[in-house]
């Protein structure tokens, strides 16, 4: 067997270290999801590779690196369990960069590390994009291509070369990338399943609801989706996004029931009033719940469809962001007619959990008379009683209802909209808990509302005899001002005003919402370019019925033109220097005089020739020289000796 | 630092075999189609030819794949990036044949060399335009020479270093120049086809018998008072004659270089005979010469060379070094 030589030399100290840069820069965005092992055998891998080139060791020997690469193949699949999808699969290629580090021992073989920070690139944007999405990918293209120049330059370019080149480069490409990406057809059925992402994390509202159990609720700013009216905006108490519905409590936690079980009747829904219309722009959650202003009453996404508790439900997970046009009735009523089987689900309670509550609403019921009486005394008792409204509430043990509403009386949503519902079942009305957003802040700049992360809400479901479900939200009967002014704001106004803390400043909100105002067009432009996004810009540039063929060719055609005007610009940089206009005047007054000039003879030489043929009057011949030797030797800027020479020779015959 | 070698996929006997006679045939073909080219010779767009190398095979392909990914997922981020590498893959295959078009290419003179060693043709490279021409080189079947970049104005010379086998004329028939600038996804180069040929002197024989004795002819010495030789005559002045022997009051009055000969001055010489070795190969014969020729001219003494149909009279100096391994390089080969 022939053994390959393993000695470095330093003839990849120029370009390594731009190799490396590249690895970086793509690998940055996957840091966050790769298991640590994963980034520190990147950095260790290229840092050691880098030390080998400096100090001119030799590289690993073949059996310590298999040795490696077993290792590294056998912890991705112990860390993953599978090789497929975005996750695993940049895992993969982060690990296959930091052990071609070992083996690169030519120039050439850095190609391949090149190729896998190109594809740790595309699988970082697969992952997520943002408005720093776009310039990420340039900067990260740029120290590519650096990276690319490096590697096949002479010795002697320096990198500041190969970087201008590269962006030069790039510039020139610009155009050409525009083109294909306005009118390449985009198409909307995937070839292939997009395979279900395991290492993502869920945001946004959980399938279930344990109250008590993570004591303090997340405020984060992140947008959850962003809506536009078609007519005003609905006011804040209104705006109910209905998500999921939860109807299976077991003492401690509230979970949705399994669709073979439960009830799975639709009920009957009349809607009245105008209907709201609007579009929402959906970011992803990697959960199949879509959102709708209550009651959703026709959606534009595909594959989602409603539940029997007019949840929406897509197929899929949501992996991407997603836009649907929607259109709701704020008012409605429910005219079911709730079977035994379903009034009975709604009714269920654990026996033996929460005592204290159970019997207090057997006590208050039986107190009131009435289902509907009923109902407001609790609702009075939450709002006349001592309940405060917290988003850091103490955490709650077993029996998290009777612990709430007996001992710590403090808590946000969830705790007050699974205490109503306990109670409700307990006094035998059907109840349920609805998840979903809650208000959402308007950006006046871009006139469309944000609904964030922080607006999330729970509110209730009752069902009333002749009445059908009705909505009730307890939280509202203890801080009414959460309703109207939004989670966040609510709880500043609680606390922050105590402790003597302004709301953001003017500027700052300002700022903020241009900075959303931008996402959201960002979104909807750029990152949202989907098929029907692309008839309209073809119909706009005037293309009549555009389809796939009419834009495949404009695409061609665009790009054929631009790669000629391309060609152009680079003959022209590359063209020989114009003679100058003195030289050819010059050749010009030569072929008059009909001789030819020898080689080394001066114009003044052969002036002094052309005068002794005496073919030319000498006055002409002495004027053109010395016409001549002004444009020549005289200062730079001079144009009245060329205008004077053309003359001189233009009166010659 | 090192040629980097391009780019062939494993080749088979079959395939190797199919692609010499392929280059062959589109060899000729370019030949037929360009000319002779003069000693001086731009290279216009027309006879630039480019195709991409195995690298950019790849990179295409990874383009298609990603292009694929991109409409699965319609991820719009990753069309533009997608797009992008489409983008530079179509402008750098315009700049990879701008990065030859316009060089001038121009004979710079080679020297002689012995059978065996290398002979290195120059090639000046000028580049007039204002801008700089990276990673140029010229190579020959088999043989590459350095890597050069050329700034604008720059005038470069690249030696092309070609193994000799044989005595005689070796002509430079075709060579390429070629560029793989900017990302080495493509390959542009042009076909030169230029009159230039060089002499290859037989190889000196290693162990060749012992030459000749060497004739010292003692002249009747007639000593003038100042002990110099008896002046015995003009003749006309040869390349190596001693500028001491020149008649300079001669060529004061008539302008013609004469050299005074002396009478009776010792002339030892050596005469270098074809017939006289007793070796049967012709081959053998010229090498044993050449190599006598190369160790006499080192002594600085006279030596004459006799091959049937030629003789050089017995002298020393270059001009009668090379005149000597001229003709046997040449020998019967014809001197067209």
């Amino acid at each position: 067997m022939m053994v390959r030589p393993r000695g470095t030399d330093g003839s990849l100290l120029s370009s390594l270290p731009w190799t490396i840069a590249a690895l970086a820069v793509s690998a940055a965005p996957h840091l966050p999801y790769l298991p640590i092992w994963i980034s520190a055998a990147l950095f260790g891998c290229s840092i050691w590779r880098y030390l080998i080139e400096r100090r001119r060791r030799a590289l690993p020997s073949i059996w310590l690196r298999a040795l490696l690469a077993l290792a590294c193949f056998l912890g991705v699949l112990a860390t993953y369990s599978t090789i497929s999808g975005v996750g695993p699969g940049s895992a993969l290629l982060a690990i296959m960069a930091a052990l071609k580090f070992l083996e690169t021992r030519k120039r050439r073989d850095q190609f391949v590390l090149l190729f896998i920070s190109i594809f740790l690139v595309m699988s970082s944007l697969l992952r997520e994009q943002y408005l720093w999405s776009l310039p990420y990918l340039i900067v990260s293209t740029i120290v590519i291509m650096t990276a690319w120049l490096r590697m096949s330059a002479a010795q002697d370019e320096t990198a500041r070369q190969s970087f201008a080149t590269g962006g030069r480069l790039l510039l020139y490409a610009a155009p050409l990338a525009v083109a294909m990406w306005i009118f390449f057809p985009r198409i909307a059925i995937p070839f292939w399943a997009v395979p279900m992402d395991t290492g993502t994390a869920t945001t946004g509202i959980s399938d279930s609801m344990s109250p008590g159990d993570v004591s303090k609720l997340s405020l984060s700013d992140a947008v959850a989706f962003r809506v536009k009216f078609d007519d005003t905006i609905p006011a804040a108490r209104d705006r109910y996004w209905r998500g999921l519905v939860l109807t299976v409590f077991n003492g401690r936690t509230w979970s949705m029931n399994d669709p073979f079980e439960g009830p799975r009747v639709h009920e009957t829904v009349s809607e009245q009033g105008d209907p709201v219309r609007y579009q929402v722009t959906l970011e992803p959650t990697h959960q199949p719940y879509v959102f709708a202003l209550d009651m959703p009453w026709s959606w534009t996404l595909e594959r989602t469809f409603m539940g029997p508790q007019q949840q929406l439900v897509n197929a899929r997970p949501i992996d991407q962001r997603v836009a649907y046009e929607a259109v709701s009735y704020l008012d409605f009523s429910t005219n079911a007619d709730l079977s035994n089987y379903a009034r009975s689900w709604y009714q269920r309670l654990p026996d033996a959990s929460n005592p204290r509550t159970q019997s207090l609403a057997k006590d208050m019921r039986s107190a009131a008379g009435s289902d509907a009486a009923y109902i407001e005394a609790v609702l009075r008792k939450f709002n006349t009683e001592e309940y405060f409204y917290t988003l850091e509430p103490p955490p709650l043990g077993n029996n998290s209802v009777d612990r709430f509403l007996f001992d710590t009386r403090r808590g946000f949503c969830e705790h007050y909209a699974s205490a109503f519902a306990v109670m409700m079942r307990a006094a035998d009305i059907p109840a349920r808990i609805v998840l979903g957003y809650q208000g959402g802040e308007i950006n006046s700049m871009a006139g469309h509302l944000i609904v964030r992360q922080s607006d999330a809400h729970a509110w209730n479901e009752v069902w009333l005899e002749r009445h059908g479900w009705y909505r009730i939200d307890p939280t509202a009967a203890v801080a009414p001002e959460r309703i109207d002014l939004g989670a966040s704001n609510a709880a500043f106004e609680g606390f922050g005003a105590a402790w003597g803390l302004s709301a953001p400043s003017e500027f700052l909100h300002q700022l903020s919402m241009t900075f959303d105002a931008l996402d959201a067009k960002w979104n909807d432009w750029v990152l949202g370019y989907g098929p029907d996004k692309q008839t309209d810009v073809m119909e706009w540039l005037g293309m009549r019925d555009p389809d796939w063929q009419k834009m495949i060719l404009t695409m061609i055609g665009l790009v054929l033109g631009l790669i000629a005007l391309i060609s152009l610009l680079l003959a022209l940089r590359y063209r020989p220097p114009a003679k100058d206009a003195a030289a050819v005047l010059f050749q010009r007054f030569i072929k008059k005089t009909g001789l030819e000039q020898g080689i080394g003879e001066t114009a003044e030489r052969f002036a002094h020739r052309a005068m002794q043929t005496g073919t030319l009057p000498a006055d002409a011949v002495e004027s053109v020289t010395a016409a001549y030797h002004d444009a020549r030797y005289g200062p730079v800027d001079d144009d009245s000796a060329i205008a004077r020479l053309k003359r001189a020779v233009g009166a010659i015959g | 630092m090192s040629s980097i070698q391009w780019p062939s996929p494993s080749p088979g006997r079959l395939f190797s075999a199919l692609r010499t006679g392929a280059a062959a045939g589109v060899g000729r073909w370019a030949r037929r189609r360009q000319g002779l080219d003069p000693a001086t010779t731009r290279l216009r767009p027309g006879r630039v030819y480019i195709l991409p190398t195995g690298v950019g095979i790849v990179f295409g392909i990874m383009a298609f794949a990603m292009l694929l990914g991109s409409m699965n997922y319609n991820n719009n981020l990753s069309f533009v990036l997608t797009f992008i590498l489409i983008g530079i893959g179509f402008v750098s295959m315009h700049q990879c044949q701008r990065n030859l078009v316009g060089l001038e290419l121009t004979f710079a003179g080679t020297e002689p060399v012995f059978a065996g060693q290398t002979m290195r043709f120059g090639i000046a490279v000028t580049n007039h335009s204002k801008n700089a021409r990276y990673g140029i080189r010229l190579y020959r079947e088999g043989i590459e020479s350095d890597i050069q970049d050329l700034h604008p104005g720059e005038s470069k010379v690249f030696v092309l270093a070609v193994p000799t086998e044989q005595r005689g004329l070796i002509t430079l028939d075709r060579f390429g120049i070629r560029t793989f600038f900017p990302f080495e996804l493509f390959r542009s180069w042009a076909w030169l086809h230029m009159d230039i040929s060089a002499l290859v002197f037989p190889r000196p024989a290693e162990r060749p018998p012992e030459p000749p004795p060497t004739m010292v002819a003692h002249g009747h010495r007639q000593h003038d008072a100042r002990g110099e030789e008896d002046f015995a005559g003009l003749r006309k002045y040869h390349e190596g004659d001693s500028p001491r022997h020149v008649a300079w009051k001669a060529y004061a009055r008539s302008g013609q270089l004469l050299s005074k000969q002396f009478a009776g001055a010792d002339t030892s010489s050596q005469w270098f005979n074809f017939d006289d070795i007793p070796v049967d190969d012709v081959e053998q014969r010229l090498s044993i010469l050449t190599r006598w020729v190369v160790d006499a001219d080192r002594t600085r003494e006279d030596y004459g060379l006799r091959l049937p149909g030629e003789e050089f009279a017995p002298a020393h100096g270059e001009a009668h070094r090379r005149a000597c391994l001229e003709a046997l390089a040449l020998f019967e080969k014809g001197t067209t």
